[in-house]
């Protein structure tokens, strides 16, 4: 699992990066949202998990919100996953998108919440609504580009031997 | 289901939360272990940063300077070729002067300030909506401390919040966080300059009396010892005296363009103030 965590990992850092460099401060795509997600959808829910809290800190650090609110947002969009996982089929993008803009959305409440609840913001102005709304709806967009993306890194990685835990044969089987 | 998975969703559910509650508690509490974690994925992932940005920003000039030319060159090359050339130097010594002035501006603002300041550029910008904040290429190795101011020619950035080893952490004045004492440079009016998010900010605790009027210009205070005296916040966009309650509903957009920071200067003594504008 080590090196799926590192390859995702540098995926994320890659996107991260990107994002500061081309997206910042005017749009805030949520691209490692979008990542975690798909990544939510696949078998392995520890390397999900380990992901979801290595963004989680990593949006933290470079956050003045209280330390820990980015990591609880991570990990409530691979719990959402999760709650997907059995329920859509591989490859019907368009219900994965929909589960996707849902996911983002509860993370943005999630957010607003707990902002509000822990003294930092008021809410949220029509004109900031606005802009929320339509840079989630354009994330859920890129979705099953992002669907792909984790596809083909999780194949690239099986050529060399890794597989979801899940997905891994059982061996022992003393009353097959 | 093997009885050992039955529990495995409530437990990973419950570690979860117990895990996010817990860093939580940690971060409100400003605990010291947490500064250091945060420090050091900044350590860890700024450079990266700091190095692309340095490498985009040479692939701009050398597409300005050179790619950008020779796709107009290929279209006019038997035609233009000579003046391609002046356009090549023209556009260089453009570029040469946009930094000289940018760098000029900013020195004119070393000179006003009167204070030792250090310069700085901007490397990232905070990857949350949620709050406004700059990743600065100076910190404690080079004196930078919180609760120190940052300008830009145009007028108040915000202040340093996090000092790292090499980088700092600035809150911008429109980060909901932020507040600070302010006048408005015309009535001589004060009031409590809040952050608001996105790029706005609000004028708070103004009196429905008091004459603040859009276009007018809101100066720091330096009542509350962090912004000197008479640097500019911005101005006046909106002065709404209908308002339900006590208080005008002021708005006021920042005078520098908070989005496209590129140098900025810290202001290395903080709590002093400057001459009367």
């Amino acid at each position: 699992m080590i090196a799926a965590f590192f390859a995702y990992g540098f995926l994320a850092l890659a996107i991260f990066y990107l994002q500061n460099l081309a997206f910042f401060p005017q749009m805030h795509l949520r691209l490692l949202a979008l990542l975690l997600f798909y990544l939510g959808l696949r078998p392995s829910l520890a390397l999900a998990l380990a992901l979801a809290v290595a963004l989680g800190v990593l949006q933290d650090s470079f956050a003045i919100t209280p330390f820990g609110l980015h990591l609880g947002s991570t990990l409530l969009v691979v719990g959402v996953a999760r709650l997907f996982n059995q329920r859509l089929p591989q490859q019907r993008f368009g219900l994965q998108a929909a589960a996707c803009l849902l996911a983002m959305v509860l993370q943005e409440v999630f957010l607003q919440t707990s902002l509000i609840t822990l003294g930092y913001a008021g809410g949220l102005a029509w004109g900031q609504l606005y802009h929320h709304a339509v840079e989630i709806l354009l994330t859920a967009v890129l979705g099953p580009l992002m669907c792909l993306l984790v596809l083909g890194l999780e194949r690239f990685l099986g050529r060399y031997g890794w597989r979801p835990r899940s997905q891994q044969p059982d061996f022992y089987q003393p009353l097959a | 289901m093997r009885p050992d998975l039955h529990y495995r969703t409530p437990l990973i559910v419950a570690l979860a939360v117990l895990l996010f509650f817990s860093v939580l508690s940690l971060g409100l509490k400003q605990s010291p272990v947490l500064k250091e974690v945060q420090g050091s994925v900044v350590a860890i992932t700024a450079p990266v940063l700091q190095a692309l940005e340095s490498l985009g920003r040479r692939g701009r000039d050398l597409w300005l300077g050179y790619f950008y030319l020779v796709g107009a060159r290929q279209e006019n090359l038997q035609l233009h070729r000579s003046l391609e050339e002046y356009r090549q130097k023209e556009i260089q010594f453009q570029e040469a002067q946009q930094a000289l002035t940018r760098l000029e501006a900013l020195l004119a603002l070393k000179r006003q300030v009167a204070l030792p300041v250090i310069g700085a550029r901007v490397i990232a910008y905070d990857s949350s909506l949620w709050s406004r904040c700059a990743l600065i290429d100076q910190g404690k190795a080079q004196g930078v401390k919180t609760e120190l101011p940052v300008l830009a020619p145009e007028g108040i950035v915000g202040r340093v919040v996090e000092a790292y080893p090499q980088y700092s952490k600035v809150m911008l004045i429109v980060d909901r966080k932020s507040g600070a004492d302010a006048m408005v440079q015309r009535s001589r009016v004060r009031g409590i300059l809040q952050g608001q998010g996105g790029n706005r900010c609000s004028l708070d605790f103004v009196p429905k009396s008091a004459d603040v009027q859009v276009g007018d210009l809101v100066l720091a205070s330096g009542l509350t010892g962090i912004y000197p005296k008479g640097l500019l916040f911005g101005k006046v966009t909106k002065a709404d005296k209908k308002s339900p309650g006590v208080f005008q509903e002021i708005e006021v957009t920042p005078a520098v363009d908070l989005s496209a920071l590129e140098e900025v200067l810290v202001i290395k003594v903080a709590n002093l103030s400057l001459s009367e504008p």
